[in-house]
């Protein structure tokens, strides 16, 4: 017990000396990531920089996904990004034979489909890109600044449904952010519930 | 398979929407492909004014589950909205105590098999309208395995019906109970958490109410925020209490914010596993930093800069020289004042440069990873250390700083207006058997705090000390007021230390909300150790033996207290059998990589507490090792103790700025997986079996 207790000690110190520790947190650099998107080209985090970069997690399967992009909801914000400059890469961290994982003519299948319009859709089956950020639910949604440090992370909106008629009333968490950083303002809401099926790693 | 599951959804939303059955007899039932929901009255016969029990049960399908209010890392609760008869207010739903259910790396706390909700309506005192009361209940609920399926369904029941069934009625009772029986113990229990890093340490009072041994204790908040459901959660019992860790999640709760959840503990009752909750509050642990206010410290430092003139070294030297003072100035009321003004800015530029240096310690101590706040238990063990010292100083048990004090009256002694500032950079020094103990109390006060309020701690202190021969040499008349040195001024020295046992005393009262009573017996053992030491020191005649024995006993106390922590569990050489001894360096990786080996690689250094508590807790153990034997992973270290440039690139390809950073890299991908900076066995053993 008493060698707990100075482990215990010992870590708080540890944790006291090196900053932050696992877990993500807003204002701090972004985990570094690189992964090979549907059409096979590697996509590095540090190719951004400079540049706004939002991180959407997805899984055409799940219901919560499907809600906001059956109502086309999530396809005009990426394509408001895309106006705005902001690179929007889609993640699937499924791994192979869970729901969700799909192969690269798949994804890109899924993209025109849907009239989907991300910079890209990278391919994280090994779910390496989705732990790094712990990332839990589909969507779960990340905004990184131009010095590549992290500004927003969680929910898509503020409605935890699967119904699509809640969009409208809901606040849009990403929209909003990326309005507020193209007008210069900090990002209001920096942390929010993510809501949706789990990320099946 | 994918499809079919789809066309599967589709085909059930559809047939969702069919209303549910309605039965007479006081239930309500919807089918769909994963659950069976029911909606049940308590009584069939609703009454003026009385609390009338809903319940909505769901029985779902193998293998799947609904959420608790708080669904953990995922899902989502269920959702009843009510349409009631007019005047019936509806309760907050029972919540029975969840279980964790695992999906991959993610946790959430739900219901498999089947729950049963239960929610109150208070009814109105007037009587009832007549004929049946019909009540309608529009649920949502998302339901999965690892998929997800949101379902809803709306149920209407009628009471007051004439036709109900009285056996039925019975069969509805007992399932009622039973669903009590799975909420938590109806008593809250009381705790506290505190922040500590990425973690919420929590420690809930539970005297009574963990009988037999648990085989595992676990928290979940209220609400999603405060705490990440899927990180690792660690417990232990201490005496009357349970304590965690848990790790902090996305939101961290603001400061003296309660925090509210459920304490679940796991037990086995004759082979079967026991779940049992507990609904705790945990108020955020005073913050003991907080109880001093700044203006309080400065007060204090002021009365406290005040007195030091009277102290029994101060007092007789001050006396000497501003009697020098005044007569070298004779009648120039002007050259007089200067005097003054020159010793005054002489002791405040002392007293900078004390808080400077102190303050320059705390950032070096800093960057060596001290932590400076209260909440760490081995600074207020240090801090108890000081105040017992500066108590024993005053009480006169020992005493420091005697040569000083010699040096300092023959410079006094001399005369001239650089001279007078130049006493007045001395005075704190020189007076050092006195000014000691005050500094001792500042240094203790200011060490906790932001830079500038130790620095105005420091300075108020100092123009306290000032303040009196300021003000004797503007006014020169009131010299007649100074009370003469004498006997009174020891005694008055050693009631002072009595403030300071108070301090520790206080201090000691913080540590024991913090440590066990084990822990705590440490601390108390090393203050016997400390006052004996200083007894020693005391005692002991000739000269620089005293410093060394101090040292020794000073030692001894703080290898009580902090010793057993620094030794490591296993012996250091077993380490070497686990690790490469070649150095890194990319190629090397690959080297090991196209040999088909996955490669682990440390990026430490020796002055990196994380990284040796890492490499303690989880690298060098003996399951660790055995998997990285199995699984023939190499282990390679990159040591960062003196900069490396090839190492700090590496670090910065990957986003740090320092030690530690942990990769596994993967033979069939040669990609890195960046592992937590806070690694636990089971973090290791799931990258590496992930592989």
């Amino acid at each position: 017990m008493l060698k707990q207790f100075f482990q215990t000690t010992f870590i708080m110190l540890a944790l006291y000396s090196c900053g932050s520790g696992a877990a993500l947190r807003i204002g701090e650099p972004a985990p570094y990531f690189e992964g090979v998107d549907s059409s096979g080209k590697v996509q590095r985090l540090a190719d951004y920089r400079g540049k706004i970069v939002v991180l959407e997690w997805t899984n055409h399967d799940c219901p919560f996904v499907r809600k906001h992009y059956g109502a086309g909801n999530m396809q005009d914000q990426q394509r408001q990004a895309a106006t705005q400059g902001v690179v929007w890469l889609s993640v699937i961290s499924s791994a192979p034979g869970k729901q969700g994982h799909v192969s690269p003519a798949e994804a890109d299948e899924l993209t025109r489909n849907r009239n989907a319009q991300p910079h890209a859709v990278i391919l994280d089956s090994g779910g390496k890109i989705g732990r790094s950020y712990n990332a839990k639910t589909t969507p779960h949604m990340y905004i990184i600044d131009a010095a590549g440090k992290l500004v927003y992370m969680g929910g898509i909106d503020s409605i935890t449904s699967s119904n699509p008629d809640d969009i409208s009333r809901a606040t849009q968490y990403v929209h909003v952010a990326l309005q507020e950083m193209a007008a210069g303002k900090p990002v209001s809401t920096a942390v929010t519930k993510p809501y949706g099926c789990s990320v099946k790693y | 398979m994918k499809k079919s599951l789809f066309i599967k959804a589709v085909l059930l939303l559809s047939c969702l929407f069919a209303p549910g059955t309605l039965l007479a007899n006081g239930t309500a039932v919807v089918s769909t492909e994963h659950a069976t929901v029911t909606l049940l009255s308590e009584q069939v016969n609703a009454a003026p004014d009385q609390t009338l029990w809903l319940a909505l049960r769901f029985e779902l399908i193998p293998h799947w589950h609904i959420y608790w209010r708080n669904p953990g890392a995922s899902g989502s609760a269920p959702v009843i909205r009510w349409t009631l008869p007019q005047g019936w207010e509806i309760g907050e739903i029972h919540w029975p105590v969840p279980k964790r259910i695992q999906v991959g790396p993610l946790t959430n706390y739900g219901y498999e098999e089947d729950v049963t909700l239960l929610v109150p309506v208070e009814l109105p005192p007037g009587a009832l309208l007549a004929g049946p009361q019909t009540i309608i209940a529009d649920a949502e609920w998302l339901v999965c395995r690892v998929e997800c399926i949101p379902e809803d369904g709306r149920l209407t029941l009628e009471l007051n019906n004439t036709d109900s069934d009285p056996i039925m009625a019975t069969e509805t009772r007992e399932l009622f109970s039973a669903a009590r029986a799975r909420w938590p113990e109806a008593k809250t229990l009381m705790g506290h958490y505190r922040l500590a890093g990425d973690t919420l340490a929590i420690s809930v009072a539970m005297s009574d109410t963990l009988s037999s041994a648990p085989a595992d204790v676990w928290f979940a908040a209220s609400e999603w925020g405060p705490v990440d459901a899927s990180g690792v959660q660690q417990w232990q019992r201490t005496g009357t209490a349970v304590t965690l860790t848990v790790p902090l999640g996305d939101v961290p709760p603001a400061a003296d914010i309660p925090l509210q959840g459920l304490l679940v503990v796991e037990s086995e009752h004759e082979g079967t596993p026991v779940r049992s909750g507990y609904q705790v509050q945990l108020a955020a642990q005073p913050l003991a930093t907080g109880n001093l206010s700044l203006m309080t410290a400065l007060l204090f430092a002021f009365l406290g800069g005040l007195i030091l003139n009277i102290m029994p070294c101060v007092l007789p030297v001050l006396s000497i020289k501003i009697l020098g003072f005044v007569r070298e100035a004779g009648a120039n009321q002007q050259r007089l004042t200067f005097h003054g003004l020159a010793y005054a800015s002489g002791v405040l530029a002392s007293f900078t440069v004390l808080a400077t240096v102190l303050l320059m310690l705390r950032a070096g101590g800093a960057s060596l990873g001290w932590g400076f706040q209260l909440q760490s238990p081995l600074l207020v063990t240090l801090l108890t250390y000081l105040m017992l010292l500066v108590g024993l100083n005053l009480s006169g048990v020992f005493s420091v700083g005697g040569r000083l004090m010699a040096a300092g009256q023959s410079l006094t002694a001399s005369s001239g207006l650089v001279n007078t500032f130049a006493t007045g950079v001395l005075a704190a020094i020189v007076a050092s058997p006195c000014t000691a103990p005050f500094m001792g109390a500042a240094l203790g006060f200011a060490i906790t705090r932001p830079g500038w309020q130790a620095l105005a701690v420091f300075l108020t202190l100092g123009a306290g000390f000032a303040l009196p021969v300021l003000l004797l040499s503007l006014f020169p008349a009131w010299l007649k007021f100074i009370p003469r040195p004498g006997h009174w001024m020891k005694t008055f020295q050693q009631v002072l230390a009595f403030p300071m046992f108070a301090t520790a005393a206080w201090l000691l009262w913080v540590l024991s909300q913090q440590t066990d009573a084990r822990s705590y017996a440490g601390v108390l053992a090393g203050l016997v150790a400390v006052a004996f030491a200083a007894w020693l020191y005391g005692q002991w005649k000739p000269g620089n033996w005293r410093l060394g024995l101090l040292g020794a006993g000073l030692a001894a106390a703080l290898a009580l207290a902090i010793g057993p922590m620094l030794a490591p569990d296993a012996p250091a050489h077993s380490r070497a059998a686990l690790r490469d001894d070649r150095p890194w360096s990319e190629e090397l990786v690959q080297e090991l990589n196209a040999a088909g080996r996955p490669v682990f690689v440390n990026f430490t250094a020796a002055w990196c507490i994380t990284c040796k508590v890492n490499e303690q807790l989880a690298l060098s153990t003996d399951n660790t090792r055995q998997l990285f034997e199995t699984r023939s992973v190499a282990y390679l270290v990159a040591d960062w103790t003196r900069r490396d440039p090839a190492i700090s690139q590496q670090l910065e390809r990957y986003g740090r700025s320092g030690v530690p950073l942990y990769l596994l890299y993967s033979p069939t991908t040669g990609q890195p997986l960046v592992l937590p900076q806070l690694l636990t066995e089971g973090i290791v053993a799931e990258a590496i079996h992930a592989l």
